[in-house]
Parts: C-alpha cells; sequence; structure tokens
C-alpha cells in the first residue's frame, strides 16, 4: 500500500499528463481528481503557461550545422570529429627532420598516422602537411620552425611585397595606363621641361 | 512513427514499442552526414534545457554546440542500450499513466545525459558569470497583443523566479518536464534516479512553487 507522498506524487503526475495531453488537443477542460491539492494545480498551470521552449537564432543553428557537417566529413575520412586544439589556436612548435632533433626538443609524439620522419610538438594536422611538403628540410641545420601565428602573418606581407614588385615590373596594357605612362615617361625624361609638359598634355598654348 | 512489438517479460507476452529515433540513428551511424536530422529535431530542446540551466545566450550556444559535438563523436560508440523500465513501458494505459504510452527516444534520453554533464561543467567553471533573469526568454514567443504580452510576462517572470529558487535536482525535474516535456521514465533515465524519485520530486517542486507563488501575490 502506497504512502500518502507517493499517492500525492501519483495523482500530481497525472494531472500534468492531462495538462499535456490537453493542450495537445487543445482541449480547455482538464480531468482533475478532486483530492489534489488546488494550489499545485494552479502551480502546474502556470508553470505549464510560462516555462516555454526557447530556439536559437537561425543563425546559430545554422553555424552550427555547417561546423556538424564539416565534423561529419572529418569523421567519414576517419578523422576525430572535432578538430585538436592546436589547428585552432596560435602558432605551434615543429622541428624539421634531423639527425637526433626530436630528441632535442623532447618530443611528445607525432599526430596520428604521421612518420617519425616529421616530429612535432603539439603539430596539427594542417601544420604537419606544410612540413611534409618541405623536400630539402634535412640539409638544413636544426632549427625550431614557427608554424602559424607571427610566420604566417610575416609570409603574408612577403607574398604581398612581391606581388607589388611584379605589378610594377608587368604594367597593364589599358588605354588609361598607355596615357598614365606616356605622361610619367614625359615628365620624368625632360624634368626642366615639367610644367611645359603638363602645359602640353592639357593641351593649353603657351 | 515506432512499431509495436511483442516483449516478454515475468507477465508473458506484451506489446512494448521500438526507440521512436532508431532510423534516423542508424541512418546517422551508417553516414555522419545524416546527423544533420537528429540535430534539427533536438536542437531547440537541448538549447532550451541550457538557457533555462544557464540563464545566458551565450552560455547556452556554447553549452548546446558541445552537446551535439560530443554526441555527434560518441554515435559510433552508442549502443542502443534501452535500461529495463523504459523497454517494459506498456502501450496500452491499463496499468500506468499517459506518459507510460509515450514514444520513448533511448537516443533523447543518451543526448539529454551529454547535456546534463555539460551543463553541470559549464556551471561549476564558470561561476562567476552573472546570470541575468529569464524574462527576455519569455518575450520571444510574445504575441502582439500587449495586455497578453504583458500577463504572459508577469506569469513567466513570477514561474521563473519561483523555479530558479529550487534546489538543483527539482529545477532540473521541472525543466525536462514542463519545457521539454519529458516523461518521468525519461527524466528519471536522464537524472539516474528511479521513476518513484522523479514523481516525489516534481510534486515537491510544485508545492515549493505553490507556496512560492503565494507568498508572491499576498
Amino acid at each position: 500500500m502506497p504512502g500518502s507522498a507517493t499517492r500525492n506524487a501519483r495523482r500530481t503526475e497525472r494531472y500534468l499528463d492531462g495538462l499535456v495531453a490537453a493542450d495537445e488537443r487543445r482541449a480547455a477542460e482538464i480531468p482533475v481528481d478532486t483530492d489534489m491539492d488546488p494550489a499545485i494545480r494552479v502551480a502546474a498551470r502556470q508553470l505549464r503557461a510560462g516555462l516555454v521552449r526557447v530556439h536559437p537564432s537561425f543563425r546559430f543553428e545554422e553555424a552550427l550545422a555547417a561546423r556538424l557537417a564539416a565534423a561529419a566529413d572529418r569523421m567519414k575520412a576517419g578523422l576525430p570529429a572535432e578538430l585538436p586544439p592546436a589547428a585552432v589556436a596560435g602558432g605551434t612548435l615543429a622541428a624539421f627532420r634531423g639527425t637526433g632533433a626530436a630528441a632535442d626538443l623532447g618530443v611528445v609524439g607525432a599526430a596520428a598516422g604521421e612518420s617519425a620522419a616529421t616530429p612535432s610538438i603539439g603539430l596539427s594536422h594542417s601544420a604537419a602537411t606544410v612540413v611534409r611538403g618541405l623536400t630539402d628540410v634535412a640539409a638544413r641545420p636544426r632549427r625550431p620552425l614557427i608554424v602559424g601565428g607571427v610566420g604566417v602573418a610575416s609570409a603574408a606581407i612577403s607574398l604581398g611585397a612581391v606581388y607589388v614588385a611584379w605589378r610594377h615590373s608587368h604594367p597593364t596594357s589599358g588605354r588609361m595606363s598607355r596615357a598614365v605612362r606616356a605622361a610619367h615617361g614625359r615628365a620624368s625624361h625632360s624634368g626642366r621641361r615639367g610644367s611645359g609638359v603638363i602645359n602640353e598634355i592639357l593641351g593649353v598654348v603657351s | 512513427m515506432s512499431r509495436p512489438v511483442l516483449a516478454t517479460s515475468e507477465e508473458g507476452a506484451r506489446p512494448a514499442r521500438l526507440d521512436r529515433d532508431r532510423g534516423l540513428v542508424e541512418a546517422a551511424r551508417r553516414d555522419p552526414s545524416s546527423f544533420d536530422a537528429l540535430y534539427r529535431k533536438y536542437l531547440a530542446q537541448v538549447y532550451s534545457y541550457s538557457y533555462y540551466e544557464l540563464r545566458d545566450h551565450h552560455a547556452a550556444e556554447d553549452a548546446t554546440e558541445r552537446v551535439f559535438m560530443q554526441a555527434l563523436a560518441g554515435l559510433p560508440r552508442f549502443e542502443e542500450r534501452v535500461d529495463a523500465f523504459i523497454a517494459s513501458r506498456p502501450v496500452t494505459a491499463a496499468s500506468g499513466s499517459a506518459s507510460d504510452m509515450a514514444d520513448i527516444s533511448t537516443f533523447r534520453v543518451w543526448l539529454f545525459r551529454i547535456a546534463r554533464n555539460v551543463v553541470a561543467n559549464e556551471r561549476r567553471t564558470d561561476r562567476r558569470r552573472p546570470v541575468s533573469p529569464l524574462e527576455d526568454a519569455i518575450g520571444l514567443h510574445a504575441p502582439d497583443d500587449v495586455a497578453e504580452t504583458v500577463a504572459a510576462r508577469e506569469a513567466g517572470s513570477a514561474a521563473w523566479q519561483a523555479v530558479a529558487r529550487l534546489p538543483e535536482d527539482r529545477r532540473r525535474a521541472v525543466i525536462l518536464r514542463f519545457v521539454d516535456e519529458m516523461s518521468t521514465a525519461e527524466i528519471a533515465s536522464i537524472l539516474g534516479r528511479s521513476e518513484g524519485a522523479v514523481r516525489v520530486l516534481l510534486h515537491r517542486a510544485l508545492r515549493s512553487v505553490a507556496e512560492d507563488l503565494r507568498r508572491q501575490l499576498s
């Protein structure tokens, strides 16, 4: 024979089930056990009305869906679902292949499937690929390489400088560019007649 | 829709239900890209649970992301282990309440076990963050009618204040019951308690809320 606490708890449960079922079929009336405390009924109704389900923003939903899809792709490729922390953090320290480099740097272990020829310290998969792509590393002196962080920024600046230099040596062939080059060339060849050239270009008769 | 099957027990053969998410779970285990269907189905529930527990949108988003990432990563190891008391749920309401008839999702129980752990960790490690009242959540679904909006806000605010003052286990049971509309069996499985204990937990929680609301009115 259940005690009064158990009986009351069962009554409450039946009432809560009735509350949910009534909402589902949009019924106004709910079967009520007359022995049930009316205050609990009021509290249950108030919680039912007040505690609503909250949906996250559409932007968050889609962003997380994309991250899950990427994780699913990684799983299909046999990689862990979540990226290792080193792949999303700043720069990591990797050692070039060389005699005793790993021992000197206290290598803690390469990434899964990585050969012992490319030891790394907390090396991410992408960084490991970069290091693995270098062919002449064995001939170089043993030095640690900073991959990511400042190293990446420095490489980007260098690439930018190379691009500007290349553009300077390979002028475009547009009409406007030709006109500008012509004006610039005349001005530089006859610097003494600077104002005259400008007047000539502008069609001003002196 | 789940299919009733015969399950044997001490009382003989009786119908039980297969897991309602079995198809989706099996598809996701074969092809992880199919996990998207489970994600869309349970996103709002997991997010709501996290939000009511953490009372902060950003923290709830972080927790939700962790829950689904862990679920996706753990899916190959997920076994449809239906606890004895869930597996033996009868289809007929002869001996049980309406919640007994509800379809059981082992996946949902498993997902919310992950959510419970993630949220508990978040609460432990991030106690310094100030928590906001949950009133802005009430406003998200507010209807156009101003009077109705105000009434809904007041009801929601009073209800939440009462729930927020509950002890942790009672509050958690109330959120799972009212926000996520879970059955007693599911809550018991998530919280690792017996169904009887959860019934008593909910009954006492409602009594506390009733007293709190009475005090607020007076």
